[in-house]
C-alpha cells in the first residue's frame, strides 16, 4: 500500500517495507505457507504417510524406553523409602522383652520408626504368605523368633549399614538382615538404562532429522526451479525456507501423533501380561500411559526435529545457490 | 543508472566471459546488448543482477557499488530490477494471474492491491482475459508476455531482458519490442540482451555490442 502513494522507486536501493507492513504480509505468508504445505503433503498421501512412519518409528523406541524407565523411577523411589533392616532376636525371647529391645532400637539415633513382629505375629504373616496353613499348624512350638522392623532416617547404603553394625551390639539381637545389595543393582541397572535411552534418543533423533532432511530435499529438487525464479525477483532466504520448513514441521508432527498412537496401543497390548507378571512377584506394576506432559514433550519434539531436518535441507541448497 | 567499470569475469580461473568492461547507462535509457552467442551478454546481466561477481572492476547501479551489499541486502536490491527471461521461466503449478503476482506476494503487498496491479499488468500486455489460465495453455509469444507483466508489476526503474524474442516469429518479437519501447517511454530504463540485428536495427535505441567477452561498439543512435 505505501508503495503505491509513493512513486515507483528511481534508485537500486535496497529499501524494506515499513514495519507494520511487513509484520502483517509476513503473518499472511506464513499463514499461507501452513495451508499450502499442508496441502502438498495431503496431495501424496500415500508418501507422506511413508515418512512420517519412518519418523514414528524412530520415535518409538527411545520414547517406550523413557517410558518404562520413568515409572521404574517411581517404583525405585517407593522402593528406596520402603528401604528397611530387620533385627531378629535370639529364639525364646519373651514378647514383654522383645518390646524393651524395640525401644532400645527406637531410642538409637538415625532411626525413623520401628515395629515389633511378635513370634506368633510372624507365624501368622508366614502363613499367609506361603498358604501353609495345614503344615505349619502341625508344628508344636512356634521356631520363628520375633523381629524389629526398622526404618532408617537416611536410607543411603553406608547409613544403613552403620546402623546394622550398632544393632548387632544391642544384647538380645541375633541378626541384622539388611537387603542393600539388590536395590543398589536396580539402581544401578537403572542408571544403565538411562544411559542407553539417552544414547538411542540421539541416535534416533539424527534418525528423524535424516529422514526428513532426506524428504525435503527431494522436495527442494522438484521445486529447483521455483526458487530458482523466486530467488531472481527478490525473495529472501526466509521466504524460500518457509514452506519447506512448514513441511518439515507437518512431517515431524505427523511422525510424532504415529509415534504417540504406536505407544499407546504398544502399551495397552503389553499392560495385561506385564501386570500379571508383576503380581506373580506380588508386585503392583502397571505399563505407564503417556500423560498430557510426555504427549507434548513427545510432539513438540518431533515437530522441532521436522522443522529443523527441513531447515538443514534447505539451508544446503541456498549455500550451493549463492552467487560467486 | 548502469555504470561498468573496468569489469572482467573469469570463470574456473581461466575462461574469460567478460574483460574490461566500461560503459554507462543513464536514467531513462533505452539500451541493447547485441552479440554471438557467448559473447558475453547473458554474463553482463547476471552482473547487474548480482547473481554472480565481478573478478574485476567495479559495477554501479543507481550510484550504488553492488559488490558492497550484504548478501540479506540482495534481495530488496532485486526487486528494483525487472527481470524478462528467454524462456520466460514461468512456473507451471499455478495460473498466469499468481505467476505475475509472485513478485508482489514476495514483498508482502495487500491482497486487493495486488490484484489491481497484477491486471493493470496484465491488461498492458495484452492477457487481462486469460488471468485464470495456466501457462502450458497459452502460445510461446504469450507466455513472453506474462513474463514481461511479471517484470513489471512491481513498476521497476530498471528493465533487464536476456533475448526476450529467441524462440518468436518476427511479428512477435516487434510486439514484444514494442512493450519495452512503452515501459521506456513512462520513464524505466530498459538494457535488453538480443542477437537479432534485424529487428534492432529497425528500432533505433543505442546499442552495445560485445565480441569475446570484449565491449567492441557502443553505438548511438540519434
Amino acid at each position: 500500500m505505501s508503495r503505491e502513494s509513493a512513486p515507483s522507486p528511481r534508485g537500486a536501493r535496497t529499501q524494506r517495507p515499513a514495519g507494520g507492513i511487513r509484520w502483517r504480509a509476513w503473518a499472511r505468508h506464513h499463514r499461507a505457507m501452513v495451508l499450502d504445505s499442508a496441502r502438498r503433503l495431503l496431495r501424496r498421501p500415500l508418501g507422506s504417510l511413508m515418512t512420517m512412519l519412518a519418523i514414528a518409528i524412530a520415535l518409538v523406541l527411545p520414547a517406550g524406553l523413557w517410558l518404562t524407565l520413568d515409572s521404574a523411577r517411581l517404583l525405585d523411589a517407593e522402593l528406596e523409602q520402603s528401604a528397611t533392616l530387620t533385627a531378629y532376636l535370639e529364639v525364646g525371647v519373651g514378647d514383654s522383652e522383645a518390646g524393651r529391645i524395640e525401644q532400645a532400637l527406637a531410642a538409637q539415633a538415625g532411626v525413623l520408626d520401628t515395629r515389633l513382629i511378635t513370634a506368633a505375629e510372624g507365624m501368622a504373616e508366614f502363613h499367609q504368605a506361603l498358604g501353609l496353613r495345614d503344615a505349619l499348624a502341625r508344628l508344636d512350638d512356634n521356631p520363628l523368633p520375633a523381629s524389629v522392623v526398622v526404618r532408617p532416617a537416611d536410607p543411603a547404603p553406608q547409613a544403613v549399614r552403620r546402623l546394622a553394625e550398632r544393632f548387632e551390639a544391642v544384647p538380645g539381637v541375633d541378626e541384622v538382615r539388611l537387603d542393600l545389595a539388590w536395590l543398589e543393582r536396580l539402581r544401578h541397572l537403572a542408571e544403565l538404562g538411562q544411559r542407553v535411552t539417552l544414547a538411542l534418543g540421539v541416535l534416533f533423533g539424527l534418525g528423524v532429522l535424516l529422514v526428513v532432511g532426506n524428504t525435503i530435499r527431494l522436495a527442494v529438487e522438484n521445486r529447483r526451479q521455483e526458487i530458482e525464479v523466486i530467488t531472481l525477483i527478490g525473495a529472501t532466504h526466509a521466504f524460500v525456507r518457509r514452506p519447506f520448513l512448514y513441511s518439515g514441521a507437518w512431517f515431524g508432527l505427523g511422525g510424532g501423533l504415529l509415534a504417540w498412537g504406536l505407544l499407546t496401543l504398544g502399551s495397552d497390548w503389553l499392560s495385561a501380561p506385564v501386570s500379571a507378571l508383576a503380581a506373580s512377584y506380588g508386585a503392583s506394576f502397571h505399563l505407564p500411559r503417556l500423560g498430557l506432559e510426555g504427549s507434548t514433550i513427545l510432539l513438540c519434539s518431533s515437530t522441532l526435529l521436522g522443522w529443523l531436518g527441513a531447515w538443514i535441507a534447505v539451508n544446503r541448497h541456498l549455500a550451493e545457490s549463492r552467487p560467486r | 543508472m548502469i555504470a561498468f567499470e573496468h569489469v572482467g569475469k573469469r570463470y574456473g580461473g581461466r575462461f574469460e566471459a567478460l574483460a574490461n568492461i566500461d560503459f554507462r547507462v543513464r536514467r531513462g535509457e533505452m539500451v541493447f546488448l547485441t552479440g554471438h552467442s557467448g559473447a558475453g551478454k547473458s554474463s553482463l546481466l547476471r552482473l547487474i543482477m548480482r547473481l554472480e561477481r565481478p573478478s574485476r572492476g567495479k559495477v554501479r547501479v543507481a550510484g550504488h557499488d553492488i559488490e558492497r551489499l550484504h548478501h540479506s541486502q540482495i534481495p530488496f536490491y532485486r526487486r528494483q530490477i525487472g527481470v524478462v527471461f528467454q524462456d520466460h521461466q514461468l512456473l507451471f503449478d499455478r495460473s498466469i494471474y499468481h505467476n505475475v503476482a509472485l513478485p508482489l506476494e514476495i514483498q508482502g503487498v495487500e491482497h486487493r492491491e495486488a490484484a489491481r496491479r497484477v491486471r493493470a499488468a496484465l491488461d498492458k500486455v495484452g492477457l487481462l482475459h486469460r488471468e485464470g489460465a495456466l501457462p502450458i495453455e497459452l502460445s510461446g509469444g504469450e507466455q513472453q508476455r506474462v513474463g514481461i507483466a511479471r517484470a513489471v508489476v512491481n513498476k521497476p526503474a530498471l528493465l533487464l531482458a536476456d533475448e526476450p524474442t529467441g524462440n518468436l516469429d518476427p511479428q512477435l518479437s516487434a510486439d514484444i519490442m514494442a512493450l519495452f519501447e512503452d515501459f521506456n517511454r513512462i520513464g524505466t530504463t530498459v538494457m535488453v540482451a538480443s542477437h537479432d540485428l534485424a529487428l534492432i536495427a529497425r528500432l533505433r535505441h543505442r546499442t552495445l555490442r560485445l565480441h569475446d567477452g570484449r565491449l567492441v561498439a557502443d553505438e548511438e543512435v540519434a
